[in-house]
């Protein structure tokens, strides 16, 4: 069975995959990197007007990068908003996705968090350097083919 | 003996326990030390909490923002050795010792707060018995002052510190 955006999306000829529905019963739409900037400002403009989180994650060694937005619908008075997922594929020689700070603002750290740890750079952002790692750090700590660098530990001399 | 004024410094879970020491169940104040917020007024810096390489360069600001006769408690295991965090993590500081010199260790992951308010009693004797740390940056300098140093010394001394205990070689250990 196809989700309410899905469908709405498909009717309007918007390209998009859907990817089901996860265990909360929150539908989970992929888009395509190109797309996404005008299919975000489309999101907003149908009524997601606040992410509730955007992460990122690896998919495979040597696959692809995912970057996660979980959106949903503020108003006064509402009591079960309704909540979709929308995921990002992009390659690993060209990870680059539309920043989405300037429609949702609180994509802000948390972009600056998905390109340190995973190296996606979101393009339009207006600052976007590492946040949690130190300034001069080399490498993507959180991708699964990332290897530790090994310093040497007084420590570890015995 | 004038009281100690420790710096409200405090990076990770450790600093839950030292906000409880300075509540009223086990109280800070009633032995005389007051938290201050400012590095120039502090005169004891607890290290509170993992440091990564990240904060590291801050703490050791921190560190000589103090003024003279400062004394640095190191409380927790990562301060100490790095912790839980010492086998696996690539970005933390395994031991405070590597980057400011620490006067007393205070095991605990997170050490309880008895034993926090412990220490500043069971150790008023080093901190009387101690006079202050002379910091020699000048190089020309050739008589130095008498100074003793502190009782634990650490294994690396920040390269700044070494200064003084090339100058003064006979009052190292």
């Amino acid at each position: 069975m196809q989700g309410r955006l899905s469908a709405w999306l498909a009717k309007h000829g918007l390209v998009h995959r859907s990817l089901g529905f996860d265990y909360q019963g929150i539908e989970t739409l992929q888009i395509k990197p190109g797309d996404w900037h005008s299919i975000a400002v489309i999101l907003y403009v149908y009524g997601y007007n606040y992410l509730c989180s955007q992460c990122a994650y690896d998919v495979a060694p040597g696959g692809l990068l995912a970057s996660v937005y979980h959106l949903t619908r503020i108003a006064y008075g509402i009591d079960q908003p309704e909540e979709v997922c929308i995921k990002v594929f992009a390659p690993r020689w060209n990870p680059r996705i539309l920043s989405v700070f300037w429609v949702w603002k609180s994509a802000d750290f948390q972009e600056r968090k998905s390109y340190d740890m995973l190296g996606i750079f979101y393009d339009n952002h207006p600052h976007l350097k590492r946040i949690l790692m130190p300034e001069s750090w080399i490498g993507w700590p959180l991708r699964k083919d990332y290897i530790a660098p090994n310093f040497y530990e007084k420590q570890d001399a015995h | 003996l004038s009281s100690l004024c420790p710096l409200l410094y405090g990076t990770n879970c450790c600093f839950i326990e030292f906000a409880s020491i300075i509540g009223s169940q086990f109280d800070f104040d009633h032995y005389g030390l007051v938290p201050r917020s400012s590095t120039r007024q502090a005169d004891l810096i607890l290290t509170v909490g993992t440091v990564t390489m990240k904060m590291a360069p801050s703490l050791v600001r921190l560190y000589e923002q103090m003024s003279e006769s400062k004394y640095v408690v190191a409380m927790g295991a990562c301060t100490i050795t790095g912790g839980m965090f010492s086998i696996d993590s690539y970005t933390i500081v395994r031991g405070v010792d590597k980057l400011i010199p620490i006067d007393v260790y205070l095991p605990g992951c997170p050490p309880k707060s008895e034993a926090g308010s412990w220490c500043f009693t069971i150790n008023h004797k080093f901190y009387i018995g101690r006079s202050t740390h002379t910091r020699n940056y000048d190089r020309e300098l050739l008589n130095q002052p008498p100074s003793t140093l502190t009782s634990e010394i650490p294994l690396e001394i920040f390269f700044k510190y070494n200064k003084s205990s090339e100058s003064s070689p006979e009052l190292v250990n």
